[in-house]
């Protein structure tokens, strides 16, 4: 067959990675949001996502990429993936009725022989009662991740794809698509695909619930987590890319998304997930670690401290604030004057009665008493010891991530804390 | 969790201490009255829950716009009968606040509801109590939720200290009697196990908080620092100044620990601070020297 026209309905997050990502493997793609706006913008270039290296390969794949905000154009597609966003409340619940909707509007005008994938993260029982044709219908895992996305799109470590009969060969055009990425390719039940996509993030979260549980005690006993963390990687069982890093709790909304999920279904359908429950709550705990660190080692010495608080985004490398742990701090810090910072982050993204936005990591440094280094964006490590000393009032770092050379820190008269490691400073310190 | 109903502290209209001939309660009262709450305190001489007509008697003294602190317990409840007791104390209030609803209920409860293996402890640990105190606590704070016509707020204080606690129990407050009077301390085992001692001034100046912030919801009272039996007894000794020998003994049951994750405290109150333990023993010291024992 010719090379397949690809459409993604959404130009979200997933959306537009995803779409770029097969642009790049040289297919023909139709990109559509109803949101005209949002069209007019992408295809202008000016993407509403941040993601490392996304714009230049947008750019660099522009005339492969056609944007539309009718949907009757998804009309020319062999296939077309739903990649819309599927917003959370505040338990991690998913709101379906907007994918719902868009699926209905898709249906409406695709060709008799379309294959629609849905690629956004659905619970598991949700594809098989999309109202098409079995065999024109899938469901595949997406894995993006904030910040690392374009990287993994296009070099996915596999497809995990949900049909309706896995002992069938996939359409020409969905196998020419996928087979574009050089990747295993694994069918499997629409069920067993939903959950796969949550199994993963199951695996993540216990690694890091068990990181952070191990880091915690690691604080508390002289231990340094930063040190056993390269020897699990060694072993063959855990390996080299797994979750060692503490944290403060989970965030982004899609982890939480799928604990919430297991927790429903599970209690539904009888079966016991006590486990789950424990990330939910390891979770909970972790992401107030600075807000207790403050109160037991600030402010006993400093009852009007001001904060400097350099991050805001959930993670490094995107511009959600999905349930941040910066946000949450600063939420709790509302007694005390706060200079912020962040690379992607407007300074309207946070409520505080008593706020200073400031241009740069050091000016939101200068003055503070106590310096919250709350996302480990990049940019922070260039900051020097002898740079902040020159501007601090105060001589308290709180790095959870170990942006910074504690030892440099500490050698420049500062006391530091860090996630699962002792703190760094003299006794009557801080 | 603990949730204020009024974000800038006001003063209520008046509180009334039910309880307020007790450790706890008379805590309450004196801190209220330092800073200038008008006050009633109510003892067993006033109203005595278990006399009938009690809640008559009580809904009498009460006024719509009152904040209640109900702190009055037969404690510590060891025996059914107790146990019974401070129910049926419970319900006489329940059935005074139906006649008389108040602004603003405070129950005094204890860290006694929570699950021995609840461990650190937060607000929502399982409430599991393995003590007939436990279950009481447990057992009156549902009864007010349930029924009592007010927004309510739990407290559950952790283990209390002071020169006024008219019990003995095993900690800070025996060890200083012990070594007022140069009695040597025995402890249990090597004194191992390591808990959450608060100050009960603490407990009064919390409760004033929940009470200017019209607060409901539930919230534990400690410090978020645990110390083991000996520490404590080290502490108590060196305060006191005399030289009391501190004994270790064989150990007849597992070493349990209970510590405290305080998060919710800190949200709710962050310029509260806690009494460091050495300083509230200080003073419980100071407090006590010469006073009968």
């Amino acid at each position: 067959m010719t090379s397949p026209t690809v459409g993604f309905a959404g130009l979200t997050h997933l959306g537009l990675v995803s779409a770029v990502a097969v642009a790049a493997k040289g297919l023909r793609v139709i990109g559509y949001d109803p949101d005209q706006d949002r069209v007019r913008d992408v295809a202008e270039g000016r993407l509403p996502v941040l993601e490392p290296t996304l714009d230049d390969l947008a750019r660099r794949f522009r005339a492969q990429l056609a944007y539309t905000d009718r949907v009757g154009d998804l009309a020319a597609c062999d296939l077309v993936y739903i990649a819309s966003d599927v917003p959370t409340d505040d338990r991690g619940q998913s709101d379906l009725s907007g994918i719902a909707s868009l699926i209905e509007a898709v249906i409406a005008v695709l060709g008799p022989s379309t294959l629609l994938c849905v690629l956004c993260q659905v619970p598991p029982g949700f594809t098989r009662k999309v109202p098409l044709d079995p065999a024109r219908l899938y469901y595949q895992v997406e894995t993006l991740v904030f910040g690392r996305a374009v990287e993994r799109a296009l070099k996915p470590e596999r497809f995990i794809v949900g049909c309706a009969d896995p002992g069938r060969p996939l359409p020409a055009a969905y196998a020419a698509v996928l087979g574009a990425f050089g990747c295993p390719i694994l069918p499997m039940r629409y069920e067993s695909a939903e959950l796969a996509k949550i199994a993963i993030n199951c695996c993540l979260v216990a690694s890091v619930s068990i990181a952070n549980t191990l880091a915690d005690l690691a604080e508390r006993i002289g231990a340094d987590w930063h040190e056993i963390a390269p020897a699990l990687r060694l072993d063959r069982r855990i390996g080299p890319h797994s979750y060692l890093n503490p944290g403060l709790g989970i965030a982004g909304g899609n982890l939480e998304r799928d604990l919430a999920t297991v927790l429903r279904l599970s209690a539904a359908a009888g079966s016991e997930a006590a486990v789950i429950a424990a990330f939910v709550e390891n979770s909970r705990v972790r992401r107030d670690w600075v807000l207790r660190l403050i109160h037991r080692e600030v402010l006993p010495r400093n009852a009007a401290p001001t904060f400097g608080v350099l991050g805001l985004a959930y993670k490094e490398n995107t511009h959600s604030t999905k349930n941040s742990p910066a946000l949450a701090l600063i939420a709790n810090l509302q007694a005390w004057p706060i200079r912020i910072y962040d690379p992607a982050v407007p300074a309207d993204a946070v409520n505080h009665r008593a706020l200073h936005a400031a241009p740069s990591a050091l000016e939101a440094a200068r003055g503070s008493d106590a310096l919250l280094i709350m996302t480990p964006w990049p940019e922070f490590r260039a900051l020097s010891p002898a740079d902040l000393a020159a501007v601090m009032s105060g001589r308290v770092i709180v790095d959870p991530f170990r942006v910074l050379d504690p030892a440099a820190l500490r050698a420049a008269g500062f006391s530091y804390f860090t996630l699962g490691a002792p703190p760094l400073h003299d006794a009557e310190e801080v | 969790m603990i949730e204020h109903q009024t974000h800038s502290s006001q003063r209520p209209a008046r509180a009334v201490v039910i309880g307020a001939g007790g450790f706890v309660g008379g805590a309450i009262v004196q801190r209220l009255q330092n800073e200038n709450v008008p006050v009633l305190g109510l003892t067993r001489r006033e109203v005595d829950l278990l006399q009938e007509g009690a809640a008559k008697k009580l809904a009498g003294l009460l006024h719509a716009d009152d904040a209640v602190a109900f702190v009055a317990a037969l404690a510590p409840a060891r025996h059914a009968a107790a146990l019974m007791q401070n129910l049926v104390m419970a319900e006489q209030l329940i059935a005074a606040l139906s006649v008389q609803p108040v602004a603003h209920l405070v129950y005094i409860s204890s860290d006694a509801v929570y699950a021995d293996a609840a461990n650190p402890v937060t607000e929502r640990s399982c409430r599991q109590p393995s003590t007939m105190h436990g279950m009481m606590h447990a057992a009156r704070e549902l009864m007010l939720k349930a029924e009592a016509k007010a927004p309510l707020a739990v407290l559950r204080p952790s283990l209390l200290y002071g020169a006024r606690d008219p019990h003995n129990g095993y900690g800070p407050n025996r060890f200083r009697r012990l070594a007022a009077k140069g009695e040597p301390i025995t402890l249990f085992g090597d004194g191992e196990e390591q808990r959450d001692h608060v100050d009960v001034d603490d407990v009064a100046r919390l409760t004033s908080l929940v009470l200017a912030h019209r607060s409901r919801g539930e919230l534990n009272v400690a410090t978020g620092t645990s110390i083991s039996f000996r520490e404590v007894a080290e502490l108590v000794v060196k305060l006191t100044g005399r030289p009391v020998e501190i004994r270790g003994t064989l150990r007849q049951n597992p070493i349990t620990h209970r510590h405290f994750d305080i998060t919710e405290c800190l949200k709710a109150f962050p310029q509260f601070r806690y009494t460091p333990l050495r300083d509230g023993l200080a003073r419980a010291v100071r407090e006590s020297a010469g006073a009968p024992q």
